[in-house]
């Protein structure tokens, strides 16, 4: 029932591939990939220490030693940048999947069994935005201290409730449709209700949605870093790369460029990735 | 009528349960500043504060009282519509606040008016032509706004536009504005920032939703019948795409009151993120307090707006 | 900036200093206008015998001076860097350099640093002492508050007494404690008893929270002062604007009015100055500097004055406790590195003991420990710890410290000693993790005299013993050179203290700090001063607006 209208004419190759790309989705795909490996190796292959100074110039230019130039305190930003994918990647990843599962799945509940339930954990969950994340974050790091797990747990507890909002919203439309009435009335429990009926059908604004907040999440990184629950120096995520080089952008500093491209082509390519997921993924009602 | 009796009861209900919520809220908020390290009088006294200075400031400042006793009777001075004075100037909470807030609320609604008709529009075309160079081109150009991070657009702004070109002043006061003109120099570069950050985000949660709806098999049945694809998108998809978008704009609209601090940094625009910043730093707990509960209002009213558009756009819910 | 020989009498009055007077900067300024070179003048200096450094400074400040006459008018905007609705106008509890500024501009001291650290008289006509512990403060006749309120003994006497009612909550309070007696003796004669002999007193009284506020004040929103500007509004957080005061004591000032705020971001605080926007953007990042280069229109001026973030070893608690630890840190700590690249040449190395060479009485002999890994390394061989984690909390709250802190623990790494850097939020630092935390850092603001250094820094009952340094001997030297008339012991005994500490206290100081200001090239008049940036925070009276 849910096709892509407009891919109508390549919805032949499509169906008889089942899960294939297309190409803006592979190359998506291939950034995530190369990043990915990256953080893994990136230890290996860091031309120099991300910590230590190598020149005594500061936001030095490209040359031969230092591909990507120099930072604010002359360290070596290519080092920089390839030890931040690790920091970037990772937490982002995990902070940005737990923050839309949980409330995902939160939001599809809430909708589909309502009432009271549904009433009480939304304005839990309302007053739990309320409070704003600059005290939540200073909370944290006073009461159980700095590390990646807990910089992790916080980031998705920033941004669960948004991602719940949005996840019942759709849902509580769905829900409201002909097929998940009958279901219902031919006495379908609510986790088939849930699985079968609506999470199809809300998957690609929740994918949307899902992209949109890995971006947020990329970015309010860095800010953390300042609460003291941030990646912890002589690292930085990329972020941090950009906010501690700021200086360097009026003097056209390679080191304030990089860590931004580093940070679009990973957020652009998520995007891509997830915008052109195979129908087959995508529309799982079929 | 009965049905807006039924709508009336509506946004009662919602407006009830808002002001629990705000209960809680001030509450978490209250607790969460108790477990910070250190309270007013030790913040205030700084690199000074040796345990005779810090006793006797709190003594003066009457914090001796347990914490809770403060908070209580702060909560019941808000009942009547006093906020309190700030512990750590002495100056009516409301006072400080009012002004602030006033200049925040000021810069949201000029943003809010850029950027929610253009978000809206740019959304939907890129939603009507679904694969077309249009859609093709706003999503690229909105993914990598919002993935620059919002202090490097800001920065970015002030090079070019104040410090290379002159064009526009590097600070924005707001209200120092003589006339109109000058109230346009003095909004330009954050209402730039501001709408590059938020409008982004709303045009591609517009898009998302509103291709979601065309999908579902009943516009497919209107297209199928020969509706024009225009005409199918505003009269069909859109009304049921109003839920989730009214959503995504309460939520930018949110953080336009209270989460702009970066903005505010940058241009020095004395808004009430900052003032929040300042009081948490500070342990000034009826600010703080305050603070929270503004934030929150504006919060929870854009929501309940929000479900109450989105109740009203879909006949089933409105059973 | 060094200070000329100097002697300090116990007849202060309003006298210009011993060896550098006005002759001085007339003969100076003479020799410029006749086309003197940089050479030839350095050389006259070196005659008179000033010091290479400062006599660069004097030079740049008497060039200016010939061409340069005061203005009258004009509107200046500044800007520091730090401003929240904590800031205050009651001169007790003033803590940032916002408040600093905006109370020099309303109100006056008794007495001031000039900009070769002298003392000279302000409200005070002379202050004077046979003892060094019961003064007696003559006052200037004919000077009257914003509000047409004459200035008398009262107000002094009040202003005084506040520093020591724990209510008000001043800053100061560890140091004014010594005054036991704060007496009028007629309209314009105050007593103050010390406790014990202080021959310091009259440089303690120009510290910039023993401002003179009218007897009885209570709301201190409206800034009633003696000072060269009225304050027309004040915002708490947001920004105040002062405007001339017609009945000034003293010539000028030269503005008609001034407006002054923060802007938090370093980066948006040197944009604001390039494009025009303000005047003066006041404490700018070493590494900002560049961004002015090669701009006409502005300039920026530099001050030492004895500020610096340190790295704190406490010596009662693990890793500072095992011998060898702390010198191993000492020798670890590149100094070079620090000075070049963290702070980008705006500062001068430090050798661990918290008197600048701003100062007098700074130990130019003691020279600061090398770098030198391996000699490090066998000094942590030797404690045990070598190849042990060591946690170093580092926070934005002390200037420059997480880059200090990146610098040793990179250091550390390539000997096999690591260093876990705890970024710390700024918020809370001070009352949650300074003086507290094993290995820490701090940021100590300058102080005039070494006494008040050591006696709130390294005495045995010193509220801030960073390092829990305690020494007996220590102890008894404090004393006896703060009752020491004889200037030459005096130095002597500061000079031995200095080594004490440097060897043997778990205080690491790498370096002193530089206050770099931006300014508009329109902006005049504007010397370094001792006290800190900005001239000691009292530019707004002395400078004027090129038209």
């Amino acid at each position: 029932m849910m096709q892509n209208t407009q891919s109508t004419p390549r919805k032949f190759s499509t169906e008889r591939l089942g899960y294939a790309f297309n190409t803006t989705g592979k190359i998506g795909l291939a950034v995530i990939l190369f990043w990915a490996v990256i953080a893994v190796i990136a230890p290996f292959i860091t031309p120099y220490p991300p910590g230590k100074i190598v020149d005594w110039d500061y936001f030095g230019p490209i040359s031969e030693s230092y591909w990507m130039g120099t930072d604010y305190l002359g360290r070596d930003i290519l080092s920089r940048v390839l030890m931040g994918a690790r920091y970037t990647v990772g937490i982002s990843l995990a902070g940005v999947t737990l923050a839309c599962m949980g409330g995902v799945v939160l939001g599809m509940i809430a909708a589909v069994i309502g009432g009271w339930f549904d009433t009480i954990l939304s304005r839990l969950l309302d007053a739990f935005n309320g409070i704003p994340s600059l005290l939540f974050g200073l909370v944290v790091v006073a009461a159980v201290g700095s590390s990646i797990p807990v910089l992790i747990l916080t980031l998705a507890a920033i941004y669960l409730p948004g991602s719940y909002r949005f996840a019942r919203a759709l849902a509580v439309n769905v829900n409201t449709m002909d097929f998940v009435t009958v279901a219902r009335a031919r006495g379908e429990k609510t986790t088939y209700l849930i699985r079968t009926e609506i999470l199809p059908n809300i998957l690609g604004p929740v994918l949307a949605d899902l992209g949109l907040r890995f971006v947020f999440i990329v970015l309010v990184l860095s800010g953390l870093s300042f609460l003291g629950i941030g990646v912890q120096p002589p690292h930085a995520d990329w972020g941090g790369l950009v906010r501690e080089n700021i200086e360097g952008l009026s003097l056209g500093a390679p080191a304030v460029i990089f860590p931004c491209i580093a940070i679009a082509s990973l957020t652009i390519s998520v995007n891509m990735f997830i915008d052109n997921l195979p129908q087959k993924i995508r529309d799982r009602s079929h | 009528m009965h049905r807006s009796l039924q709508t009336w009861l509506l946004v009662a209900q919602r407006l009830g349960v808002a002001l629990i919520t705000l209960v809680i809220v001030s509450f978490a908020v209250f607790f969460a500043t108790e477990l910070l390290p250190g309270d007013v009088a030790e913040i205030l006294l700084g690199q000074a504060a040796t345990p005779e200075a810090v006793a006797g400031l709190r003594e003066a400042m009457g914090l001796n009282e347990p914490a809770i006793s403060r908070f209580l009777s702060w909560l019941s001075g808000l009942a009547t519509g006093d906020m309190g004075r700030s512990y750590v100037n002495d100056i009516e909470v409301a006072d400080l606040l009012g002004r602030r807030l006033s200049n925040s609320l000021r810069l949201a609604v000029v943003v809010t008016v850029i950027c929610v008709p253009f978000a809206l529009t740019c959304g939907i075309a890129a939603a009507m032509w679904k694969g077309s160079i249009l859609d093709r081109l706003v999503s690229i150009l909105t993914i990598s706004v919002i993935s620059i991070p919002e202090f490097m657009v800001a920065t970015l702004a002030v090079l070019v536009f104040a410090v290379w070109l002159s064009w526009l002043p590097a600070l924005s006061y707001g209200a120092d504005a003589s006339n109109f003109g000058a109230l346009l120099k003095a909004y330009a570069m954050p209402v730039i920032t501001l709408t590059c950050v938020v409008s982004a985000q709303m045009i591609r949660m517009t898009r998302a939703a509103v291709i979601e709806t065309i999908n579902t098999p009943y516009v497919e049945m209107a297209l199928l019948k020969g509706a024009s694809r225009r005409r199918m998108v505003l009269r069909h998809a859109l009304p049921n795409a109003l839920g989730p978008i009214a959503n995504a704009v309460a939520l930018s609209l949110s953080y336009l009151v209270g989460g702009v601090i970066i903005v505010e940094t940058v241009f020095n625009y004395p808004g009430v993120a900052k003032l929040m910043v300042d009081a948490v730093a500070t342990r000034d707990l009826p600010l703080i307090q305050s603070c929270a509960m503004v934030f929150c209002v504006s919060y929870l009213s854009l929501i309940t707006l929000a479900d109450v558009v989105a109740t009203l756009s879909n006949p089933r819910l409105r059973k | 900036m060094r200070a000329p020989n100097y002697q300090q009498g116990l007849n202060m009055t309003n006298k210009k200093p011993t060896n550098w007077t006005g002759r001085d900067d007339a003969m100076v300024e003479n020799a410029i206008r006749r086309g003197a070179t940089r050479r030839d003048l350095l050389k006259l200096l070196a005659a008179s015998g000033v010091a290479v450094g400062a006599g660069s400074s004097l030079m740049m400040s008497a060039t200016r001076a010939v061409a340069e006459t005061p203005v009258f008018g004009g509107h200046l905007k500044a800007a520091g860097w730090s401003s929240s609705t904590a800031d205050t106008l009651d001169p007790a509890k003033a803590s940032l350099s916002t408040d600093y500024v905006r109370c020099c501009a309303i109100y006056n001291r008794l007495t001031f640093l000039d900009e070769f650290g002298q003392v000279q008289m302000e409200l005070a006509d002379s202050i004077e002492s046979a003892d060094a512990k019961t003064w007696t403060v003559k006052l200037k006749s004919g000077v009257s508050f914003h509000d047409g309120k004459p200035f008398t003994s009262a107000d002094v006497v009040f202003s005084m007494n506040r520093h020591l009612d724990p209510a008000v909550g001043s800053k100061v309070n560890s140091i004014a404690k010594q005054m036991t007696e704060i007496k009028a003796v007629d309209d314009l004669t105050v007593e103050i008893v010390l406790e014990e002999s202080n021959a310091d007193l009259p440089t303690i009284l120009s510290l910039h929270h023993f401002m003179i506020v009218a007897d009885g004040t209570t709301d201190f929103s409206k800034g009633n002062g003696t000072g060269a500007f009225m304050m027309e509004t004040f915002e708490p957080g947001v920004k105040s604007i002062a405007v001339k005061n017609p009945n000034y004591f003293k010539d000028g000032p030269y503005l008609d009015s001034f407006e002054y705020f923060a802007i938090t971001d370093n980066n948006a605080r040197v944009n604001a100055v390039l494009s025009g926007d303000i005047h003066m953007g006041a404490s700018i990042k070493g590494r900002s500097r560049r961004m002015l280069e090669g701009q006409d229109h502005v300039w920026s001026s530099v001050t030492s004055s004895g500020n610096y973030t340190n790295l704190n070893i406490r010596l009662d608690m693990e890793p500072g406790a095992k011998e060898g630890f702390i010198e191993g840190m000492k020798h670890l700590i590149n100094r070079e590195a620090i000075e070049k690249s963290v702070l980008r040449g705006m500062a001068t190395v430090g050798n661990d003991q918290p008197v600048s060479a701003a100062n007098r009485y700074h130990n130019s002999e003691l020279a600061p420990k090398a770098f030198d890994p391996e000699k490090a390394k066998a000094m942590f061989a030797k404690s045990g710890l070598l190849g042990e984690t060591v946690p170093i909390v580092a926070s934005d709250a002390a200037t420059a410290s997480v880059d200090m802190a990146t610098v040793v623990q990179q250091a550390g790494s390539e000997i096999g000693m690591n260093f876990d850097v705890q970024r710390v939020p700024s918020d809370g630092y001070w009352s949650k993790y300074w003086l507290k935390a094993p290995v820490h850092f701090g940021n100590i603001n300058p102080r005039p005299t070494p006494d008040i250094l050591f006696s709130l820094l390294y005495s045995s009952d010193a509220k801030w013993n960073e390092s829990q340094f305690k020494s007996e001997k220590f102890d008894k030297m404090l004393i006896e050179a703060r009752g020491a008339l004889n200037e030459d012991l005096r130095k002597e005994i500061y000079w031995d203290m200095q080594e004490m500490i440097a060897n043997n206290a778990g205080t690491v100081i790498p370096a002193y700090l530089s206050n770099v200001d931006a300014l508009s090239k329109s902006v005049k008049g504007l010397r370094p001063n001792p006290l800190g940036g900005q001239m000691g925070y009292a530019f707004a009276e002395y400078v004027w607006l090129d038209a």
